[in-house]
C-alpha cells in the first residue's frame, strides 16, 4: 500500500523480538531513525566542536550559532534561573530539529509524527516543571493557579481556566507537534500521489504544489522544534520565577 | 479545462479509494508505544548526556576563550594607542622646543654677531682717527720744522751761487733778509 498517505506512519519491527515480562520492546523502523538522528547530531556536534578556532570553520561556525540561539532563547524566556536546564533545552530542541528535518528525506521515517513520542516529551517535562515548581516554591506554587488583580467573584471561574490550562499544557504540546508533522507529510504524499494519478499531463501542477509544501515543510520542521523548546522555556520559567 | 477537472477528480477519487484500503491512523495503534518511548529514553539520554557533559562545555570553553582573546586584543590595541598618542605628544612638544631653541640661537647669533661687528668697527675707526691725527701733527711738525731749515739752506744755496758767481762773499744778512722776503712771498 504505498501510496496510501498514512502509511509512512506505519512502525514495524526490525531485528528479532525483544519482550521483557511480556512487553514488546522491539527495535522498529521509528528506533532506527530515532537512532540515525542521535547519530547526525553527534557527528554534527563531533566536527562542530573538533577544531578549537578562533576563526572557526563552517561547522563550528553552526554549532556555535546553535548554542548562542538556544542559550538566547532560554535566557530571554526564563531568566538566569533556567542556566542548569540548558543542556536539556539545547538536547530537546537539536534533537526535535533533527527528528524533523530527517523526516523530510524522501523514504524516511518522522519519529516526531508519532503522538507517543511527542507525548512522551510533553509529560516528562509537565511532569518534570510541575515538581520543580513543587520544590521550589512549596505549596505557594499552587499560586500559578490565581491569578494577581482578579476580582474575589470572578476568581473561582478563573482558577477552574487556569487548572484546566494548566493540565492541558502537555496535550496541546504534544499534539502541536505531531499533528504539524503529521499533517504535512500526509500533505506531501497526498500530492505526491496526485503527481502519479495525473501523470505527464496535469501531473505538473500537484508537482509544483509539491515543491512548494516541500520549502514550508522545512520551515515547520524548524518552527515546530523551536516552538516545542521555547514553550518548554516558558513553562519551566513559571515553574522558576513565580509571578503570576 | 474539462479534461483537467476529469483528471483531477479520478486522482482523488483513486487516492480515496486507497484511503479506505487500509482507514485509522498507524499512531493510534498501541501495539510499538511502549517500544518507542523504551528506544526514545535510551537515545535521548544518552544525546542528552553527551551533550552535557561533553558538548556544551565544548562549545561555551570555545566562546569563551574567543571572547577572551577579542576582549584582550581590544585592551591591548587601547594601551598601544594611548602610548602612540603619548609618544605623540612627547614628539610634537620636543618638535615645538626644537623650534624655539633653534629660533633663540638664531637670534642670539645674529645679536653677538652685530654686537663684534660694531665694536669692531668702532676699534678700526678709533684707530684710524688716531692715526690721521698722528698724520695731520707729523704734517703740522714737518711744516713747523721745515720752514726755517729751507731758509737756511736757501741762503746758503744763494751765497755758494753768488760766491761761484761773483766769486767773493756777500753780506749774509742781506742775503737772508732777501730769502726771508721772497719766502714770505710764497708764503703768501
Amino acid at each position: 500500500m504505498a501510496s496510501n498517505p498514512m502509511h509512512q506512519f506505519s512502525v514495524y519491527k526490525i531485528g528479532p523480538e525483544i519482550k521483557i515480562n511480556g512487553v514488546d520492546l522491539s527495535f522498529t523502523n521509528a528506533s532506527l531513525f530515532m537512532l540515525i538522528s542521535a547519530t547526525l547530531i553527534l557527528l554534527f556536534l563531533l566536527f562542530g566542536t573538533k577544531e578549537k578556532k578562533i576563526i572557526p570553520n563552517k561547522v563550528q561556525l553552526i554549532s556555535e550559532i546553535l548554542y548562542s540561539f538556544v542559550s538566547k532563547m532560554i535566557s530571554d524566556t526564563a531568566g538566569k534561573k533556567a542556566k542548569p536546564y540548558f543542556p536539556f533545552i539545547f538536547s530537546l530542541f537539536i534533537f526535535i530539529l533533527f527528528c524533523n528535518m530527517v523526516g523530510m528525506l524522501p523514504y524516511s521515517f518522522t519519529v516526531t509524527s508519532h503522538i507517543i513520542v511527542t507525548l512522551a516529551f510533553a509529560l516528562f517535562i509537565f511532569i518534570g516543571v510541575t515538581i520543580l515548581g513543587f520544590v521550589i516554591h512549596g505549596f505557594k506554587y499552587l499560586k500559578i493557579f490565581v491569578p494577581s488583580g482578579v476580582p474575589i467573584v470572578l476568581l473561582p471561574i478563573i482558577m477552574i481556566i487556569e487548572i484546566i490550562s494548566y493540565l492541558s499544557r502537555p496535550v496541546s504540546l504534544s499534539v502541536r507537534l505531531f499533528a504539524n508533522m503529521m499533517a504535512g507529510h500526509t500533505m506531501l504524499k497526498v500530492f505526491g500521489g496526485f503527481v502519479i494519478s495525473l501523470g505527464l499531463v496535469a501531473g505538473w501542477l500537484p508537482l509544483t504544489f509539491s515543491v512548494a509544501l516541500t520549502g514550508l515543510e522545512i520551515l515547520v520542521a524548524f518552527l515546530q522544534a523551536y516552538v516545542f523548546a521555547i514553550l518548554t522555556c516558558i513553562y519551566l520559567n513559571d515553574a522558576l520565577n513565580l509571578h503570576h | 479545462m474539462n479534461k483537467t477537472l476529469v483528471f483531477i477528480t479520478t486522482g482523488l477519487l483513486s487516492v480515496n479509494n486507497l484511503f479506505a484500503a487500509e482507514a485509522g491512523m498507524p499512531q493510534l495503534d498501541p501495539t510499538y508505544w511502549i517500544s518507542q518511548v523504551f528506544w526514545l529514553a535510551i537515545i535521548f539520554s544518552s544525546i542528552y548526556f553527551l551533550v552535557a557533559k561533553m558538548f556544551i562545555p565544548k562549545i561555551k570553553g570555545n566562546l569563551d576563550t574567543r571572547e577572551n582573546k577579542i576582549r584582550k586584543d581590544i585592551e591591548e590595541a587601547n594601551l598601544l594607542k594611548e602610548e602612540a598618542d603619548k609618544k605623540l605628544k612627547i614628539y610634537n612638544a620636543s618638535i615645538i622646543e626644537a623650534k624655539a631653541n633653534a629660533k633663540k640661537i638664531i637670534s642670539d647669533s645674529r645679536k653677538k654677531l652685530n654686537e663684534d661687528l660694531s665694536i669692531k668697527k668702532k676699534q678700526i675707526e678709533s684707530e684710524i682717527q688716531k692715526e690721521i691725527e698722528n698724520a695731520e701733527k707729523e704734517i703740522q711738525r714737518f711744516k713747523i720744522n721745515s720752514t726755517p731749515k729751507m731758509i737756511s739752506i736757501s741762503e746758503e744755496i744763494v751765497s755758494n751761487v753768488i760766491k761761484d758767481i761773483f766769486g767773493e762773499d756777500l753780506n749774509k744778512s742781506s742775503i737772508k733778509a732777501t730769502v726771508t722776503e721772497i719766502n714770505k712771498g710764497y708764503k703768501n
